[in-house]
């Protein structure tokens, strides 16, 4: 079957955001204390690369979207639970332990090995998306790492829109500094993309596209490969949750235009 | 997006609770390797995640164990079996509760002289023995939000059952009397539930056979409710409001995992609290105020605080910190409450269905069997080929329910609470010797729905606070935005709370810290006024004091305004509308439908 | 004994951003605190003469260079290139470089050509054990760690606004110049830069102020009624006078994207903490915000901390705010505008 485009999602599980993260020691390294017990999200930057894939495999019909993630295998199919019912996909899961303090090149080894091992999978109509940093590690370079291993040298990071031509060309912005963005143009794929937000709303959840989700996404769970990250030669010599407490002066009961005086004394002249 | 979609299962599920947990665990066991394929079911949940809807804790676990045999249930975060219970009459050291003069004498006459020879310590009568239907011994100590994550990882394995959160069903679908499946909500609306961009309406799911398990507020079950009545004699007024806190103890606290105390008598002596110790130094602990507390002004939350202040508690906890919090309604009516059980094409179970004890104070087990209960038969039907209509469900479920520990115990408890609604004393009576009799003997009594059974603020604080001081408080509470009940629990003596950030923390805080409260934009507004003229004239307002999340607040132009973003669905405001709803005397002036968002938390 | 690689671009002029300056400085120190250290510097540019002059003086043994038009601009297939070719040609076993957009693309991707590993958003560099120990934030600021790695070359991208800017003389360079010349060309071309409208430039990471706005602008106030129009107002004049950054919690922004013409400004772009930046202001306004955790997130940088809300209860009166008023943002504000206005009209 011709498939227009080959889009791959990597994208990888988080704490939901507002919960309270404490270090703890794991037997190989530091972890979050109670781990297992915090509602995991899929990374909300990756969701969006998620979500522009499939608005993307909508505009060439035929294009087909997989979902390449390395997490916890039971936490992974809880998250599916909420994920599948956004936008339609293949799941491909890695069995492992991954957090934050994983190591970003080792995990990148085994997605790009995952995907490789795609079948039918066309480089030439290839794109890899994901966030280009997640709200774990934070690091921005698994993706890179990614690409390099499957042999692609464009790459574009903080993606905020894709213009792309049924022959493989397409523009792109990514976020730059200042609150800017640089365009550029490429003329043709494969190519990676670590998007920022983008510029599509959260879709909908859809019962239908979860039914025919499921489908394929619990025996994907079944077939997840047990990998094993070995963070070789890295180390944490500390690992805190940072506590600044200020000693907060709380002013009540003074009147507005007093407390204006004073703002506007501490802001200081216009620069 | 514009048309509606339709699809059809075979079975759908309301609601991923304890109940919905038993009836899916049980129907995986029976219908693999029978001689027609299982069938395919889909369980749609409100919450936006599995384990962030329900909240539970201490349970015998009968059916639940019965259910996964050679599973030890300890093996779930934060499980723990069952090793020290403890019943406690707490006093008041404060001398703000609302003892009647007899509760008053009692304490200072038998309580209090006689403290050298009875089990007193730190202000509270520790009872030298757990009464028999308390008792939790061979229970298990656990989080149901961790539970039901883990029920769901297993009944999902296959792929024949599906579960669905962040999906709320909006009503069922009727084909005259009969339920043909569910209606989803619509999604991408404004607050008033307007199409907007992105609009999507909700998708219709045909079933042949529609779970229903959405708990005691659910509305698809009070809408079945609404359709085909409660039985001859049922009524579902007796409710409360349970709120509780998951906190690190202190490391000073010497209570070991597996504790359970409950208590009663402070800070006012309808409300019953429990503090039960998980592994690893934590507790959920928390209070029950129940509608019989007929405060028009009072909010769970300050009770809540005054309660981990009693010095009983309070030694155990001061230096704590809050890791989660929540609340929902009980449905208290237990039995008597129970709604039709069966009709073509469904079937009720769990707290939803009446199932609830409030006897022996639990509801988890409970539920759970009649989820099992009820896939037994679904499992006989489908062997069969039979259709569920209502003559097959009653013989394959509630036939089936009629002859369980559920039903039999569910009689006794029936009979239990009625005391209460003619005072604390005579509730307590009635409870003892219900519970001490097996249900034999009862101290009867009828609620009233609360719309018909409140009192004024005026009325309530006669003798205490004069009226013109009320009205008042209620001008500052309406000007300043300091909720009624804080200035009028001042005046009535109650202690400020010092808060330390840590563990005692506003309101607000709570939501934030404990509950991660959140609401996704894009969807309608799930509690809703229906009449403003009514909200209008009401001087009480209980709906803003009750307010679980402090959602509900005074709005412009004398009506009520609701913030989603701070309500975690747990249904208070439907039992504590002061006015009638027009042209209907039964209900309430608020109407509590399926909404997203809420709590964030699985450790409840 | 390490080879530390100073790694830069040039910016369009020719000359080194601040941030590069920054990262010189915090290689120079590592080396003096490494035994045995030597310190290279790197640079990428379509003509880094200028820059290398600039750094003459910074005490690095070699200057190499990678120039010509394909390295003018940034892109992540001729930038890999470059950084590959000053490693292998350095001999680099450590690479200290600014946290760019530029090199935060690139990077990674050199840091695998030469078998090595990377950290990027590095806060501070240190050394521990003969080694360099980096620190770092994890899960949206709310975890830090010190970092120490054995696998070389190591590459480090330092954030801007973490270290001293090097200002030393400038001189003759002598430049090494490294050749590359990648088998395939790049499909890649950087078509230009686009920046929001003038009168909508509300992002503004070198203001002196970040003001945050929170949900509790849009929700309904004591009388009962919403204000978004006065607060739409009240926000702009404050930036438009101030010139401060706007910053905005996430339930803010997306509240505005919920189709309600409420602070219509405001996008994702403004959006601090979680998803959103870390603003490194000297000074942070925070207003009708609760300053819960979600809220402060990405407050970890901003120096000076006062915060109006109406709850003196609040996260910020808890050990998050230097200052909190407990006051009606909406009145204050009115009062801040009248005295800004006069301010400016006063000669």
């Amino acid at each position: 079957m011709d498939t227009p485009f080959q889009i791959v999602v990597c994208a990888g599980l988080v704490p939901d955001p507002l919960q309270t993260l404490e270090p703890a020691a794991g037997p190989a390294g530091p972890v979050l204390k109670n781990e297992m017990m915090l509602p995991l999200v899929i990374d909300p930057w990756a969701a969006h690369a998620l979500f522009e894939a499939a608005a993307l495999a909508k505009r060439f019909p035929g294009s087909k979207v997989w979902l390449v993630s390395l997490a916890p295998r039971a936490k992974l199919q809880q998250v599916m639970m909420t994920v599948a019912q956004k936008a339609a996909f293949e799941l491909v899961a890695l069995d492992s332990p991954a957090g934050g303090f994983t190591e970003s090149a080792e995990i990148a080894a085994e997605i790009a090995a995952a995907i490789e091992r795609l079948p039918g999978i066309d480089k030439s109509r290839l794109l890899v998306f994901g966030g280009w940093e997640s709200a774990s590690r934070g690091t921005g370079t698994t993706l890179q790492t990614v690409g390099e291993r499957l042999g692609i040298f464009e790459q574009f990071q903080g993606v905020d829109r894709l213009d792309m031509a049924p022959d493989g060309a397409f523009q792109v912005i990514e976020r730059i500094e200042g609150g800017r963005h640089q365009a550029s143009a490429c003329s043709g794929l494969p190519a990676v993309f670590g998007w920022a937000t983008g510029e599509l709303p959260e879709p909908p959840n859809n019962p239908q596209i979860g039914m025919a989700n499921m489908r394929t996404v619990m025996p994907a769970l079944n077939r997840a490969r047990p990998v094993k990250i070995a963070n070789e030669g890295l180390s944490f010599a500390r690992v805190t949750a940072p506590n600044q407490r200020r000693d907060t002066k709380i002013i009540k009961d003074m009147a507005p235009g007093q407390i204006a005086r004073e703002i506007v004394d501490w802001i200081g002249p216009e620069q | 997006m514009n048309t509606r979609l339709s699809t059809e299962v075979d079975i759908v599920c309301v609601g991923f609770g304890p109940a919905t947990g038993g009836f899916l665990a049980e129907l995986a066991r029976r219908c693999t390797g029978g001689s027609r394929p299982p069938p395919f079911v889909i369980c749609y949940e409100r919450s936006d995640d599995i384990g962030f809807g329900v909240s539970g804790v201490v349970t015998p676990a009968r059916a639940i164990k019965a259910s996964f045999p050679g599973f030890d249930l300890a093996e779930i975060p934060m499980a723990t079996p069952v090793r020290h219970e403890h019943v406690a009459y707490l006093l008041d050291p404060v001398g703000a509760s609302r003892r009647s003069w007899a509760v008053r004498a009692a304490d200072a006459t038998i309580v209090r002289a006689m403290r050298w020879a009875l089990p007193f310590q730190t202000e509270a009568l520790q009872l030298p023995w757990t009464p028999s239907f308390l008792r939790k011994e061979g229970g298990v100590v656990l989080s149901i939000g961790q539970f039901m994550q883990w029920v769901a990882g297993q009944v999902t394995g296959s792929g024949q059952i599906q579960i669905w959160p962040s999906m709320p069903v909006a009503s069922p679908l009727l084909d005259g009397d009969s339920v043909v499946g569910v209606r989803l909500i619509d999604q991408g609306t404004d607050r008033q539930g307007n199409p907007v961009e992105g609009f999507t309406p909700g998708m219709d799911i045909k079933a042949q056979l529609t779970v229903v398990g959405d708990g005691p507020i659910g509305t698809v079950g009070r809408q079945l409710d609404e359709r085909f009545g409660l039985p001859e004699g049922h009524n579902r007024d007796d409710w409360a409001v349970g709120m509780k806190m998951v906190v690190e103890l202190p490391s000073h606290c010497g209570l070991e995992a597996g504790t359970v105390l409950h208590t009663f008598g402070y800070p006012e002596p309808e409300i019953f609290g429990f503090l039960y110790v998980h592994p690893g130094g934590i507790a959920s602990l928390g209070i029950f105020v129940p509608s019989t507390f007929d405060n028009p002004a009072r909010t769970a939350y300050r009770y809540l605080q005054h309660w981990m202040r009693h010095p009983y508690l309070w030694r155990h906890l001061e230096g704590g910190r809050l890791r989660s919090w929540g609340a929902k309604s009980l449905l208290e009516s237990g039995r008597r409450g129970e709604p039709h059980l069966v009709g073509d094409g469904f079937a009720r179970i769990g707290e939803g269905s009446g199932s609830t004890n409030m006897l022996t104070g639990s509801g988890v087990d409970e539920a759970w069997a009649t989820g099992v209960l009820l896939a037994e038969g679904v499992a006989e039907l489908w062997e069969a080929n039979r259709p569920f209509t209502r003559a097959n469900l009653h013989e394959a479920y509630v036939q089936r329910r009629r002859a369980s520990w559920v039903e039999t115990e569910g009689r006794i408890a029936e009979k239990a609470r009625g005391g209460f609604q003619k005072g604390f004393i005579r509730g307590l009576i009635g409870m003892g010797v219900a519970g001490l009799s097996g249900g034999r003997l009862s101290v009867r009594g009828r609620p009233a729905p609360p719309h018909r059974r409140l009192p004024t603020i005026e009325e309530y604080y006669r003798g205490r606070i004069p009226s013109s001081e009320i009205d008042r408080m209620r001008e500052e509470s309406l000007t300043n935005g300091i909720p009624l009940h804080e200035s009028l629990m001042k005046r009535a003596g109650w202690p400020a709370i010092p808060l330390d950030g840590k563990l005692l923390m506003s309101h607000q805080d709570a939501l934030l810290v404990g509950g991660k409260v959140q609401a996704p934009s894009g969807y309608a507004d799930h509690v809703v006024f229906i009449d403003s003229a009514a909200c209008e004239k009401c001087g009480t307002r209980i709906c803003i004091d009750a307010c679980s999340g402090q959602a509900i607040a005074a709005g412009p132009d004398g009506k009520v305004a609701f913030d989603r973003e701070k309500c975690i669905h747990c249904g208070v405001c439907l039992w504590n509308c002061s006015q009638a709803r027009p042209g209907d005397s039964e209900r309430g002036n608020i109407e509590v439908k399926a909404g997203a968002g809420g709590l964030h938390s699985a450790e409840n | 004994m390490e080879t530390i690689l100073f790694l830069a671009h040039t910016e369009a002029d020719g000359s080194l951003c601040r941030a590069a300056l920054e990262s010189l400085g915090a290689a120079r120190t590592l080396a003096a605190a490494l035994p045995d250290c030597r310190l290279v510097a790197g640079l990428v540019g379509g003509d880094v003469r200028a820059a290398a002059d600039a750094i003459a003086g910074c005490g690095a043994v070699r200057i190499l260079g990678v120039s010509g038009a394909p390295f003018a601009v940034s892109r992540y297939f001729t930038d890999a290139e470059a950084a590959t070719a000053l490693g292998r040609a350095s001999g680099a076993s450590v690479v200290v470089a600014p946290a760019t957009s530029r090199w935060n693309r690139a990077l990674a991707g050199a840091a695998h050509r030469l078998g090595g590993r990377i950290d990027a958003h590095a806060t501070a560099i240190g050394a521990a054990d003969g080694s360099p120990a980096v620190t770092r934030w994890y899960y949206r600021q709310r975890l830090e760690a010190v970092v120490c790695r054995k696998l070389r070359p190591w590459f480090i991208l330092l954030d801007p606004g973490c270290a001293q800017p090097w200002t030393g003389p400038s001189g003759a360079a002598a430049i090494e110049s490294v050749e590359v010349a990648p088998s395939t060309a790049s499909k890649t071309t950087v078509v230009g830069v686009r920046s929001p409208q003038a009168d909508l430039q509300t992002i503004r990471p070198d203001a002196k102020l970040l003001f945050v706005a929170g949900a509790g602008w849009t929700k309904v106030q004591p009388d009962g009624k919403a204000h978004g129009r006065d607060a739409e107002e009240l926000i702009l004049n404050f930036l438009r006078r101030t010139k401060a950054s706007l910053g905005s919690t996430k339930s803010l922004v997306d509240l505005s994207g919920e189709g309600q013409a409420i602070l219509g400004f405001m996008t994702h772009m403004n959006q601090v903490g979680q998803t959103g930046s870390t603003p490194r202001h000297a000074k942070g306004l925070a207003t009708c915000c609760h300053g819960e955790e979600p809220h402060t997130v990405g407050w970890r940088f901003v120096t000076e901390r006062r915060a109006v809300n109406l709850n003196p209860n609040c996260g910020w009166a808890q050990g998050k705010a230097d200052v909190l008023y407990v006051a009606d943002a909406f009145a204050v504000m009115r009062e801040v505008e009248a005295l800004l206005g006069a301010r400016a009209r006063t000669p």
